[in-house]
C-alpha cells in the first residue's frame, strides 16, 4: 500500500452539475475513505416560511429545485391540506399524480443524458434530452411552464385537462417510448457501459437497510420500497404498482432501475389518463392551521423518499416547514460506495446516485 | 401497506437508547429536524417501517444544549445533526463525521433561531387580538351577573327591591361620574383638537348605548 493523499474532489467539476465537494483518501489508486461536504448553496428557504403565508410558500417550495420542482409544491401541499383537514378533490389527485410522473421521466431522461456523457457517449446524451424535450412541450402546453409549473395550489390544481390533452399526451409519450427503448437497449447492452459499471460501487441489500437508503439507489440493492406504493392519491387506484428492483446494487442496477421506472412511469401515466374522473379541480381552502397542529409526509420524488413536515400557529403563516430531501438520506451510503473504488470510477458512482445538491441544502 | 403518522414524545436522554431500539426492531431512520420556540427548540426524529411514520417530539431542548448523537447507531443522521447544530446551536456529542459548524456556509450564525421583524409584529398583532378578545369576553361575563341580579330582584319584596335598584343605579352613577372625571383628566392634559375628538367619539358611544337601551 502507498502513502495516503487527501484528493478534494468538487465543489466545481466537469461530471457534477451542482456544487458537491469530496475528500477522497487515496491509496495508490484506491479510495480508501470519503468525507462529504455540502454547504455552497444553502439559501435559508425554509425560513422564508415565516413571511410567506400558506398559500405564498407554494412558490417558494416549488422553487427549491428546478428538476424537482413539481414534486415540491405536490409535497409541500399536500402536507398543509393534512394540516387543515383538506380533503382534495380526486380529479386534481389524479391530474397532479399524471404531471409529477412527467417530472419524474424528464428528471431520469436528464440524468440518462447526464450519465451518458460521463460515459463519453455524447450522441446518446443528445438524443435524451431531445426525448426529455418534449416532456417539457407537454409542461408547456397544460400549464405554461417547461420548469417551474405552478399548477398545484393547497386545496387542488390550478389548470385542467381535458380527454383531448390527455389523449394527446399518451401520444406524445407512445412516440418517446419507442425512441426511448432503442436508448435503452443501447445503455443496458453496450459493453463499454457495462466496463464502466458492473460491479463498481456496489451496496449490499444489508447495507442499504442499515444506511436507510431511499430512491432508486436502495431499490438497485433490491430494497423493495418506494413510496408509491402506499397508495396515496391516485396511486391507490392503479390496477398493479410494484417497486422496480434489482439485486446487484452496483453501478449498472442504479442505471438499470431508473431506465425501467421511465417505462413504469409512461404505464402510470397512460392509465391514470384513461380514467381520469369527472369533478372540480380544487376546493376552496378557508381558515388557518391550528396552533401546534402538526403533519408529516412522504414522497416519491425521482431520486428518492422525501419528508415534508409543518407546524402551524394559528394564524395563515406557518411555524416551520420542513424538508428532508432523497440526497440528504443517501449521503451517508454514497461515502460507503465510495470506499474500496478505484479513483477512476468515482465520478460514475456519484452520477448513479444522481444528487441533487440544490434541494438538500435548500 | 397503508400510509400512517403519529406523533408521540421523547425525553431528551432516552434519544439514543430509543434509536437503538428502533434500529433493532426494523425501524429505518427517516429524518431529524428541529423546529425554534423562544428560548428554545423541539426536535423531532423521524422513524418508518411498513407505511407507519412516527415522529418523536423533543420538547424544548435549551438553546445551545446539547443531545445524544444518533449517527453511531444511523450513519445517515450524520446530515441532519450537523444541519440543526448549524441552524439552531443544538450540539450533538458524538457525532460520526462532525463538521463543527462548517457545514453550510453560514451569513449569520443560528440563523433559524432569529426571530424576524415580520415575525415580531405579527405576534404583537395577535396578541393584541387575543387581549382584544379576551376583554370582551370577560366584559360579557359582567354583564351576565346584572341579569341575574334583575332575576333576583323580580323574585324579592317590591320595597326592598326598589331600595337595593336604587342603591345599585346610585353605585353605578358614582362609578360613571369617577370614570367621567379621570377620563376629563387626561383630555385636559391632551392636545386640545384631539381632546374635542375623543370627547365627540365618547358622546357618540353614550348615545349610541343609550339608543340601545331603548
Amino acid at each position: 500500500m502507498g502513502k495516503a493523499t487527501v484528493i478534494p474532489f468538487g465543489p466545481q467539476h466537469p461530471v457534477l452539475p451542482e456544487p458537491l465537494h469530496l475528500d477522497l483518501v487515496v491509496e495508490d489508486e484506491t479510495v480508501v475513505d470519503c468525507i462529504p461536504q455540502i454547504g455552497f448553496v444553502h439559501r435559508g428557504l425554509e425560513k422564508l416560511v415565516e413571511t410567506r403565508d400558506y398559500n405564498q410558500f407554494i412558490y417558494v417550495a416549488e422553487r427549491i429545485c428546478g428538476i424537482c420542482a413539481m414534486g415540491h409544491s405536490l409535497g409541500y401541499a399536500e402536507t398543509v391540506e393534512d394540516l387543515m383537514g383538506i380533503e382534495v378533490p380526486r380529479r386534481a389527485q389524479y391530474l397532479r399524480v399524471i404531471w409529477h410522473e412527467l417530472s419524474r421521466v424528464h428528471s431520469h431522461l436528464l440524468w440518462l443524458g447526464l450519465a451518458a456523457d460521463a460515459f463519453g457517449f455524447e450522441s446518446m446524451f443528445m438524443h435524451c434530452w431531445r426525448l426529455r424535450e418534449r416532456v417539457l412541450d407537454i409542461f408547456e402546453k397544460t400549464t405554461g411552464g417547461r420548469v417551474i409549473l405552478s399548477v398545484v395550489s393547497v386545496g387542488g390544481v390550478v389548470r385542467d385537462m381535458d380527454d383531448a390533452t390527455l389523449k394527446w399526451i399518451c401520444e406524445v409519450l407512445d412516440g418517446i417510448k419507442g425512441e426511448y427503448e432503442q436508448i435503452m437497449r443501447t445503455l443496458l447492452t453496450d459493453t463499454s457501459i457495462k466496463n464502466r459499471t458492473v460491479g463498481v460501487g456496489a451496496i449490499s441489500k444489508e447495507e442499504a437497510i442499515s444506511l436507510s437508503m431511499v430512491g432508486p439507489f436502495a431499490r438497485a440493492s433490491a430494497i423493495s420500497y418506494d413510496v408509491r406504493m402506499l397508495g396515496r392519491g391516485a396511486y391507490g387506484d392503479l390496477s398493479d404498482f410494484q417497486p422496480i428492483t434489482d439485486a446487484q446494487g452496483d453501478c449498472y442496477a442504479r442505471v438499470k432501475v431508473r431506465c425501467l421506472e421511465v417505462l413504469q412511469s409512461i404505464e402510470i401515466i397512460r392509465e391514470l389518463a384513461s380514467k381520469v374522473p369527472e369533478g372540480d379541480i380544487a376546493v376552496k381552502v378557508k381558515g388557518s392551521p391550528a396552533a401546534g397542529a402538526q403533519a408529516s409526509n412522504v414522497l416519491e420524488q425521482p431520486r428518492g423518499e422525501c419528508y415534508y413536515y409543518a407546524r402551524g400557529n394559528g394564524s395563515k403563516f406557518l411555524d416551520r416547514m420542513r424538508m428532508r430531501t432523497p440526497t440528504s438520506q443517501n449521503l451517508a451510503g454514497m461515502t460507503v460506495a465510495l470506499k474500496g473504488c478505484d479513483l477512476a470510477d468515482v465520478n460514475m458512482i456519484i452520477l448513479t446516485i444522481d444528487p441533487c445538491i440544490s434541494c438538500t441544502e435548500r | 401497506m397503508e400510509f400512517k403518522q403519529g406523533f408521540s414524545p421523547l425525553a431528551p436522554d432516552a434519544v439514543h437508547a430509543e434509536a437503538q431500539r428502533r434500529r433493532d426492531e426494523g425501524w429505518r431512520y427517516v429524518q431529524m429536524l428541529a423546529v425554534n420556540r423562544d428560548e428554545s427548540a423541539d426536535v423531532i426524529y423521524s422513524y418508518m417501517r411498513e407505511g407507519d411514520l412516527e415522529n418523536l417530539v423533543v420538547e424544548a431542548v435549551p438553546r445551545d444544549g446539547a443531545l445524544d448523537s444518533i449517527s453511531d447507531v444511523f450513519l445517515e443522521a450524520f446530515v441532519c445533526e450537523n444541519e440543526i447544530h448549524d441552524l439552531f446551536g443544538i450540539a450533538f456529542p458524538g457525532l460520526a463525521i462532525d463538521f463543527k459548524g462548517n457545514f453550510y456556509r453560514l451569513s449569520t450564525e443560528k440563523p433559524m433561531t432569529i426571530i424576524s421583524p415580520e415575525q415580531l409584529a405579527r405576534r404583537e398583532k395577535e396578541a393584541k387580538a387575543k387581549a382584544a378578545a379576551e376583554a370582551k369576553k370577560a366584559k360579557a361575563a359582567d354583564a351576565a351577573p346584572e341579569a341575574d341580579m334583575e332575576a333576583k330582584l323580580a323574585a324579592m319584596d317590591p320595597e326592598k327591591a326598589a331600595k337595593v335598584r336604587a342603591a345599585m343605579e346610585a353605585k353605578a352613577a358614582k362609578a360613571a361620574a369617577e370614570a367621567n372625571a379621570q377620563m376629563e383628566e387626561k383630555l385636559a392634559g391632551m392636545d386640545p383638537e384631539k381632546a374635542a375628538k375623543v370627547r365627540a367619539a365618547m358622546e357618540a358611544k353614550r348615545a349610541k348605548a343609550a339608543k340601545e337601551a331603548e
